[in-house]
């Protein structure tokens, strides 16, 4: 079983869905044992949510939307 | 395979319908990396005007949001770069392994709330984002926007980067430190959006 420093090695890659299966299993067994743990998983899960969420609130303008729309060949 | 030039119109018809949903999506990552509203349109302009003119080089069945991020990463590469003022690259030496929760844990803050890191997620805002994302050099502010705005795999981002996943990795895991600093230095405390804490990602 993975250790808490090992676990934490495999945070982002965790929260990315970038993990094997296995590797995935491996961590998740450690989170469902360790609370201060799987405390700080959804802490940074939240932070990147929010990160990405805020970032998110920019759409483009209704004349670049229409200057772009006239440049489709067909 | 790649398309043919026989194709029908209403093929290619359709995949340009399907290329201008990604409009917010590229004009949001364009004002961004040139700083300025003005280059952005430029950027989001040129970046159809190439995919439109190039769409019988789109591979079909693979994807064409990544597709059109790479034809604005090199769009950016090659014309706009030269007028942004941010760093290209961060030194190494220039990043500490700074975690906000560690910072939150070590500074032993004691705020009214009862849990002291729900305080600290309410305090990330549109304004302390955007601020924090203007303080990143241009490597490190991509691979941030094309992750954590955008959702694109490691994969995708190496190809639409032209660099290894590994150094995608690095790289995301080193801005990732430095977003959290400058949010840690920004803090201000209205909330974004509707703001909600929740585990429900695990």
């Amino acid at each position: 079983m993975l250790n808490c420093d090992e676990t934490m090695d495999r945070l982002y890659a965790y929260l990315d869905r970038e993990l094997t299966d296995e590797e995935l299993t491996e961590v998740q067994g450690h989170l469902d044992a360790c609370p201060p743990c799987q405390h700080r998983f959804i802490f940074e899960a939240n932070v990147l949510r929010l990160v990405g969420e805020c970032a998110r609130h920019l759409a483009a303008p209704p004349d670049l939307v229409e200057r772009v729309r006239r440049l489709r060949t067909c | 395979m790649s398309r043919n030039l026989d194709e029908p119109a209403e093929e290619a018809t359709a995949l340009q319908d399907e290329a201008l949903t990604h409009i917010d999506a590229l004009y949001r990552t364009a004002v961004r990396m040139t700083g300025n509203p003005m280059d952005a349109e430029d950027l989001v302009q040129e970046t159809y005007l190439r995919a439109f003119r190039s769409l019988t080089q789109f591979r079909a069945g693979t994807n064409l949001r990544a597709w059109l991020f790479k034809i604005l990463t090199n769009a950016f590469i090659n014309d706009y770069r030269k007028r942004s003022r941010r760093p290209r690259s961060t030194s190494l030496d220039n990043v500490e392994d700074y975690y906000l929760y560690t910072h939150l844990i070590d500074s032993g803050i004691q705020p009214s709330a009862s849990r002291p890191e729900d305080e600290v997620l309410a305090s990330i805002t549109d304004e302390s984002v955007v601020q924090a994302l203007g303080a990143l050099s241009e490597d490190f502010l991509q691979v941030v926007l094309l992750a954590d705005v955008e959702g694109f795999a490691y994969r995708e981002i190496a190809d639409i980067m032209g660099i290894p996943i590994g150094t995608v990795m690095s790289r995301l895991h080193r801005a990732r430190r430095r977003l959290q600093r400058s949010l840690t230095e920004s803090r201000t405390p209205a909330a974004c959006g509707n703001g909600e804490a929740t585990g429900a990602q695990l």
